[in-house]
């Protein structure tokens, strides 16, 4: 039971009708363990949302199976997974998602209310114990329109442990913010993790703010690859050529796809964040371009 | 639930203040259906109780044995048998027929003056009554003293057909008028007995003979065995002119009730279209409400809340707009000149049918969009841009 998300083979495949599939998930196999802070990175497309889903119960797989927190979820019923998604799942949004009518005490209360666990007097106190945990106390009457997007965000973390949840997930929690604000979020992530001993799942693409985890899954294409084709490959170690060549492919494939993911998500981004990532795109295809110039020097000299 | 449904409203109340111009439209559209039953309805159930309470004036008995329409041909002492027929208390003969005066139709009613007051309640304005022997005298309605512009002590000229020689009646009583359908069919002038066979020279004749029971529930026995006794004569019980007139009423009611719901139709068909835009716009709103774990009656209940508010707020402005409504009709016939007096009686009935009509077409109208709303798909409904 230390294993709270086991993912086997999970498959996904949308069907767009008219003979077009498209494969979101391709064969996914992972595990995470019992209070875990566990980072998905990967350029845009490449199923890291869709992955999100179906380890929140939101979406079910087309092939697989998927356990979370030593129930499997796979062919659950609709009410079924969202028991599942009030009991064991808390959702962070990139965009927040609080209901514009409702207060800050009121959003987070929604989860609660539909339990049904807890009695009328301890929602609105445990409401308020939240937010008080997310440094909100003065802003418990607020409405999400009079708030900036770092209180919107620390709201719906509140929102996100309202029903005690075995698993945090979060989806580009900081892609709305600025990165100061950014950074804050993040902290107070991390911290509820080390404190309240949740497991926590976050999708980002920010390498920066992926650090903070202890685990970073990268994806590409629907699949999990092993290692992020980081800039530590000495040319002169003893690879053989072929490996090295494929090793070279797969990186520039990598960088591409995250040039060109970073481009659609552009305007999402602010000014700041985005000339950073982009620098360190381009820092990267610069050394990469390196590696294969002495590579070929190395060989026109043999 | 019920924990559920408190938050569905306060939601519900908050979306409808939000959007205060749109969700004054939808509820204007429900108060014009929901104050079209109310009003239609209450005069529907005013004329009703008008058409009951005229008919028990006019006819004063329990069961009344016609000659046929202003015919004068029932033998006068038929009346000393009819009296001995066990359940039958009183029987009084009676001429009713048309006479004209100033070249003017009017119901005139022979009776003899002891036992007038048996069968009409009648409220002296001015004057007095009739006594035996007044054979030269009238008694009026104040409505058609003032129509034919005389008072207490004026003479009035009848005639049996217009512009015909007539014989003098002096005017002296004025009461005031009974309930009736207008000037023609109300019964407003009355003479005795004995001066009605003379004018219309039908002695020892009379056109109806009006029955006071013992006791109003034997009217069906008592009517049997008259029946046999005459089976020739037209023979009507009140029950019966009742429920005759009731079917018409009913008729009646159906056609402005059906009136009514075309509008409130197009009230449903408003709220329809609001909590449809309203499920459209609040797209990643749902989705987030399943994604923290709502399921779909969570959703639909969120939804249909909205539509009951809007509908429960159109229902009670409805009922409201509605009395006054009737308000309206009674000013817009009696300006028309009309001699119609339409009772305004506030039924709890009908406002109570009012609000249940209004939340019916809510939730009827609501459901659709509501459910369509709880079946959103919640990774289709967070995904982004």
């Amino acid at each position: 039971m230390s294993n709270v998300v086991e993912l086997r083979d999970v498959v996904k495949t949308y069907d767009l009708g008219d003979n077009i599939k498209v494969d979101a998930l391709r064969g996914i196999n992972l595990t995470i363990k019992r209070g875990e802070f566990v980072s998905i990175m990967g350029p845009s497309g490449c199923g890291k949302t869709t992955l999100l889903n179906i380890i929140g119960g939101l979406d079910s797989p087309t092939d697989g199976q998927v356990i979370i927190d030593g129930i499997d979820i796979t062919h659950m019923s609709e009410g079924e997974l969202a028991r599942i998604r009030r009991e064991k799942i808390g959702f962070i949004f990139q965009t927040f998602n609080l209901v514009p009518l409702l207060t800050a005490l009121e959003n987070v209360q929604i989860p609660m209310i539909f339990a049904g666990r807890f009695s009328n007097s301890e929602i609105k106190e445990r409401a308020i114990e939240l937010l008080r945990l997310v440094g909100l106390e003065h802003r418990l009457h607020h409405r999400p329109t009079q708030m900036s997007g770092g209180e919107q965000q620390r709201v719906a973390i509140a929102r996100a442990l309202a029903n005690e949840p075995s698993i945090i997930l979060a989806d580009e929690p900081t892609g709305n913010v600025d990165r100061e604000t950014g950074w804050k979020i993040i902290r107070l992530i991390k911290g509820l993790n080390e404190t309240l001993g949740q497991t926590c799942i976050m999708v980002t693409h920010d390498p920066t703010i992926a650090q903070i985890s202890e685990r970073i899954i990268y994806m590409l294409d629907g699949q999990i690859i092993p290692e992020p084709p980081k800039l530590t490959i000495n040319p002169s170690s003893s690879m053989l050529a072929d490996e090295r060549r494929q090793m070279l492919l797969a990186e520039l494939k990598w960088l591409e796809a995250s040039i060109k993911g970073l481009e659609v998500r552009k305007n999402r981004l602010n000014q700041e964040s985005y000339a950073q990532v982009k620098l360190g795109y381009e820092k990267q295809l610069e050394r990469l371009k390196k590696v294969v110039q002495e590579e070929y020097e190395k060989r026109r000299s043999k | 639930m019920f924990r559920t449904a408190r938050f569905a409203f306060t939601m519900a109340r908050r979306s409808i203040t939000r959007r205060k111009f749109r969700s004054a439209l939808t509820i204007l559209g429900i108060i014009i259906g929901i104050s079209a039953v109310v009003s239609l309805m209450t005069l529907g159930i005013g004329m009703r109780s008008q058409v009951e309470s005229t008919l028990n004036e006019m006819l004063g008995a329990g069961i009344i044995i016609n000659s046929g329409t202003y015919g004068i041909d029932i033998p006068e002492h038929v009346q000393s048998y009819i009296s001995q027929v066990p359940g039958v208390n009183k029987s009084i003969p009676i001429v009713m027929s048309m006479v004209y005066i100033s070249n003017k139709p009017y119901t005139v009613v022979g009776i003899d003056p002891v036992q007038a007051s048996e069968v009409y309640q009648v409220t002296l304005e001015d004057g007095r009554g009739l006594r035996q022997g007044d054979d030269d005298a009238v008694v009026l309605d104040s409505t058609i003293a003032s129509n034919l512009g005389v008072k207490v002590n004026d003479t009035v000229t009848f005639s049996t057909q217009a512009g015909g020689v007539g014989k003098t009646f002096k005017v002296i009583g004025i009461i005031r008028p009974m309930a009736g359908f207008g000037q023609f069919v109300s019964i407003g002038c009355f003479i005795t007995l004995d001066a009605a066979q003379d004018f219309f020279n039908t002695h020892d004749r009379v056109s109806s003979i009006l029955i006071r029971l013992d006791d109003p529930n034997q009217g069906e026995q008592v009517e049997a065995i008259l029946k046999q006794m005459f089976p020739d004569a037209s023979i009507l019980s009140q029950e019966e002119i009742m429920s005759n007139i009731n079917q018409v009423m009913s008729t009646i009611d159906g056609v402005l009730l059906g009136l009514a719901s075309i509008s409130l139709m197009v009230g449903a068909l408003g709220i329809m279209n609001t909590i449809m835009m309203s499920v459209h716009e609040r797209r990643r709103e749902i989705g987030m409400l399943k994604a923290v774990g709502g399921e779909r009656w969570h959703v639909l209940i969120i939804f249909l809340s909205e539509a009951l508010l809007i509908s429960l707020i159109g229902g009670v402005f409805g009922c409201i707009f509605g009395l006054g409504g009737v308000y309206l009709i009674q000013w817009f016939v009696k300006t028309l000149g009309l001699n119609i007096i339409v009772p305004l009686l506030i039924s709890p009935q009908i406002l109570a049918l009012g609000l249940i009509a209004a939340l019916a077409v809510g939730s009827i109208a609501g459901f659709y969009p509501s459910w369509k709303a709880a079946n959103v798909r919640p990774v289709e409904a967070l995904r982004y841009e």
